[in-house]
C-alpha cells in the first residue's frame, strides 16, 4: 500500500495549484458546516434549554370544549336542525387539583409539581399601561417545578412569601412601562373590575422575548383573592427527570385525566418545526458547498487520469494491479478531503472564535448580547465524515476509470 | 527450459485479426529477436508474452503455468517480479527523479525503501548514470532516459526483459550502448526478447523470428 501512496503523493504535489484550490473548496464547506451548525444549534439549544428550565415540562390545563352536543340534545328528535353558532367554552379551573398532584407525585419519573393560577390583567405605571399575563405561583412549590429563581435579576422569589403585594415583572414588560428599579408601585386592573396597588420586587429576564414581554408573577393567594377565585388553580406544572420523555409521560398522564395534558414539545411544536426547517436549510447550503468542492475534486482527479494515461499504463506494465491504480487515485481524492477537513477545522475554529467575540444586541425570538454558539466537537466529527464521504464519491469514478484503462491500447496509441 | 510458450495464439482487435495463430517457445537464457515490418504484430506478440495483454484464442504458458487460469493479482505479481519491459519511448514518470523511477517496481514488490534505493543506485551506476540519480527526466538526454528505463526494467531482477524497439528513438551511439547493455543482461542469464525492425540489430540475438501479417514466417 505504501508504494501506491508514494506515487499518489507525488502526483498530488505535481498539481500544487489545482490541489490547493480543491483543498480550499473542501475547507470552505467544512468551515461552513462547523460555523453554521454551532450557530444554529447554539441558538436552538439555548432556546430549548431556557424553555425547559423555565416552562413546565408538562402542564395540565382545563380543556376547551364545545357545546354542540348539548344544543342538539335539546332539539326534538325528529326535527331538522342546524347549529349556526357555538362558542368554545372553558371551565377555567382544575377540580380536585390536590388529588391530581398526589397521583402525579407518586410517579418515579416526576421531579416536582407546582400549581398556577393564570389570569389576564392590565398593568399601569404612571400614564403607561400594558396588558399582561398574570401567573399566580406558590413560592414554596414553584422551585420544584421550574428554575424560576435563576431568571430573577435580584433573586427575590422569597419576597412573594413575605409581601402579598409583591410582583415579579417580565423585563420587557418593565421596559415598556418605564420601570427601571424595584420598589416601584404599579396598578393592576383585572377583568372583574377590581384594581390593586402592587409593588415591583424583582425583574424576570429569561432572554425569550415573548415570555419576558408578557409575564408577571405574583403570589397565588393574592391573585386568587383579586380574581375572586379562592383556592382555584387552572394549571398544574410538572417537572420530569428526563425532559426527552416528557411527551411520553404526558400521554401516559392523559389516560387518567379529563384535563388537557401538554408536554413542552407539544407546547413549542411550532418552534421545534421551525428549527427543523432551519436545520434542513443549513444542511442544504452546506451540501451545496460540499457538492461544488466535490466537483473540484472530481475535476482534478479526472484531469490527472486523462493526462497520466501513459503513466498508468507503464505502472500496470511494472506489475501494478487495477486495485493499486484504483487505490492510488482514490487516495489522492481522500487526501484532498483530509487536508480540506484539517484546513476547514482551523478556519471553522477561527470563525467560531470571532463569532463568540462579537458583541451585539440580538433581539428576536431570544435576546442575547452576542451569538450563542454550540461548540461541541461533534460538529468537527460530522464535518470530517462529510468531507471524506464527498471526497470518496467525487474521486471514485475517475479512479475507477483509471483502473479500467487498457495499457496495451495506450501503448498502441503511442 | 521453456520460459514462455505460446500455442496457437490469435489476437483480434475490433474486426482485425492482428495475430493469426502463433506458436512460439522462448527458452530461459536466450536472446530472441522478433523482426518484421511495421504493423506485422510484433508489439502485440510482445505484450502477450509479457502478460500485459491476453490472446483472443490460444494458450500462453509462463514457466509451464497457463496464464488464462491465473488470478489477475498473480498475473500482476509475475509482471512485477519476473518481467521487465523496455519500450521505444522511455515512459519514465516525470514526477519522479531517475532514482525514484527505478525504485518504483521494487517498492511494489515490497522491498524496503532503503534497500530499494541502494539497488537503484547500483543499477544506475552500472548503466553509467552515476551522479545523476536525483535528476528529473527533463534534465537528462534521450540515451540516459532509455538507460534509466532499462535500469527500471532490471530493478526486480526479472527472468525476462521484453524490449519493444528499445533503440527506435536513439542515435547510433546510444543505440550501440543500449544493445551492449541488453547483451550484457542476457550474458548474466536473463532472457531477452527484443522486437525490432532493424535486421542488423536483430542479428546480435541468438535467434531471430520474423513476423508478417500476424504470422511467424521464420
Amino acid at each position: 500500500m505504501n508504494h501506491t501512496l508514494f506515487i499518489a503523493y507525488k502526483l498530488l504535489l505535481e498539481r500544487k495549484r489545482q490541489t490547493l484550490v480543491s483543498v480550499t473548496g473542501v475547507a470552505i464547506g467544512v468551515c461552513a458546516l462547523i460555523a453554521m451548525s454551532s450557530l444554529m444549534f447554539g441558538f436552538q439549544n439555548y432556546f430549548i434549554q431556557q424553555v425547559i428550565d423555565l416552562e413546565a415540562h408538562i402542564s395540565i390545563k382545563p380543556k376547551e370544549y364545545e357545546e354542540e352536543d348539548r344544543i342538539v340534545k335539546k332539539a326534538k328528535q325528529d326535527a331538522i336542525w342546524e347549529v349556526y353558532g357555538n362558542k368554545p367554552k372553558e371551565k377555567d379551573k382544575i377540580v380536585g387539583w390536590r388529588d391530581i398532584i398526589k397521583e402525579v407525585q407518586k410517579r418515579e419519573d416526576i421531579a416536582g409539581v407546582a400549581v398556577h393560577l393564570v389570569a389576564r390583567g392590565i398593568l399601569k405605571y404612571g400614564v403607561k399601561e400594558k396588558p399582561v399575563t398574570l401567573i399566580g405561583i406558590d413560592p414554596d412549590m414553584e422551585p420544584k417545578a421550574s428554575v424560576i429563581n435563576r431568571f430573577l435579576e435580584n433573586k427575590r422569589l422569597e419576597k412573594l412569601k413575605t409581601n402579598k403585594d409583591a410582583l415579579i415583572v417580565g423585563k420587557l414588560v418593565a421596559k415598556d412601562l418605564g420601570i427601571k428599579d424595584t420598589g416601584k408601585k404599579v396598578i393592576l386592573s383585572l377583568a372583574n373590575g377590581r384594581t390593586a396597588l402592587l409593588r415591583v420586587e424583582d425583574f424576570f429576564n429569561s432572554g425569550i422575548t415573548n415570555i419576558d414581554n408578557s409575564r408577571v408573577y405574583m403570589h397565588i393567594k393574592t391573585l386568587q383573592a383579586l380574581t375572586d377565585r379562592s383556592d382555584e388553580v387552572n394549571e398544574i406544572v410538572i417537572k420530569v427527570k428526563d425532559v426527552n420523555k416528557a411527551q411520553k409521560i404526558a400521554l401516559d398522564l392523559q389516560k387518567n385525566l379529563r384535563y388537557d395534558v401538554e408536554s413542552w414539545q407539544r407546547a413549542y411544536i411550532n418552534f421545534l418545526q421551525i428549527f427543523k426547517i432551519q436545520n434542513l436549510i443549513t444542511y442544504m447550503i452546506v451540501f451545496a458547498i460540499l457538492t461544488v468542492s466535490a466537483f473540484g475534486i472530481f475535476n482534478i482527479i479526472m484531469m490527472t487520469v486523462l493526462e497520466k494515461k501513459k503513466d498508468i499504463a507503464i505502472l500496470m506494465a511494472m506489475g501494478y494491479s487495477r486495485k493499486d491504480i484504483l487505490f492510488m487515485f482514490l487516495a489522492q481524492g481522500l487526501a484532498i478531503g483530509f487536508l480540506g477537513a484539517i484546513l476547514g477545522f482551523l478556519l471553522g475554529y477561527a470563525l467560531q472564535e470571532y463569532l463568540s467575540s462579537v458583541k451585539l444586541d440580538v433581539e428576536g425570538l431570544i435576546r442575547t448580547k452576542g451569538f450563542i454558539l454550540d461548540r461541541r466537537p461533534i460538529y468537527y466529527l460530522y464535518a470530517f465524515i462529510f468531507s471524506m464521504f464527498f471526497s470518496f464519491f467525487a474521486s471514485f469514478y475517475p479512479s475507477y476509470r483509471a483502473s479500467r484503462l487498457n495499457p496495451v491500447d495506450i501503448f498502441r496509441s503511442g | 527450459m521453456v520460459l514462455i510458450e505460446l500455442v496457437n495464439v490469435k489476437k483480434r482487435v475490433g474486426n482485425e485479426e492482428i495475430l493469426k495463430g502463433i506458436d512460439l517457445k522462448v527458452h530461459k537464457g536466450e536472446f530472441l529477436a522478433v523482426v518484421g515490418a511495421s504493423g506485422s504484430g510484433k508489439s502485440s506478440l510482445l505484450y502477450i508474452m509479457g502478460l500485459l495483454d491476453f490472446p483472443t484464442e490460444g494458450r500462453v504458458f509462463f514457466k509451464g503455468q497457463q496464464v488464462s487460469s491465473m488470478d489477475p493479482q498473480v498475473v500482476s505479481k509475475i509482471r512485477n517480479e519476473s518481467v521487465g519491459f523496455v519500450f521505444q519511448f522511455h515512459y519514465l514518470l516525470p514526477e519522479f527523479n531517475l532514482l525514484e523511477n527505478v525504485m518504483i517496481p521494487m517498492l511494489k514488490k515490497g522491498i524496503p525503501k532503503r534497500q530499494a534505493e541502494e539497488r537503484a543506485r547500483e543499477l544506475l551506476k552500472s548503466l553509467g548514470l552515476d551522479g545523476k540519480e536525483k535528476r528529473k527526466i527533463y534534465q537528462v538526454s534521450g540515451g540516459e532516459m532509455q538507460r534509466t528505463a532499462i535500469a527500471r526494467a532490471l530493478a526486480n531482477n526479472p527472468e525476462v526483459i521484453l524490449a519493444d524497439e528499445p533503440t527506435g528513438n536513439l542515435d547510433s551511439k546510444n543505440t550501440q550502448m543500449v544493445m551492449q547493455i541488453l547483451e550484457d543482461i542476457n550474458r548474466s542469464g536473463t532472457t531477452v526478447v527484443m522486437v525490432t525492425h532493424e535486421l542488423n540489430l536483430a542479428k546480435r540475438a541468438d535467434r531471430i523470428v520474423q513476423m508478417k501479417d500476424g504470422l511467424l514466417v521464420l
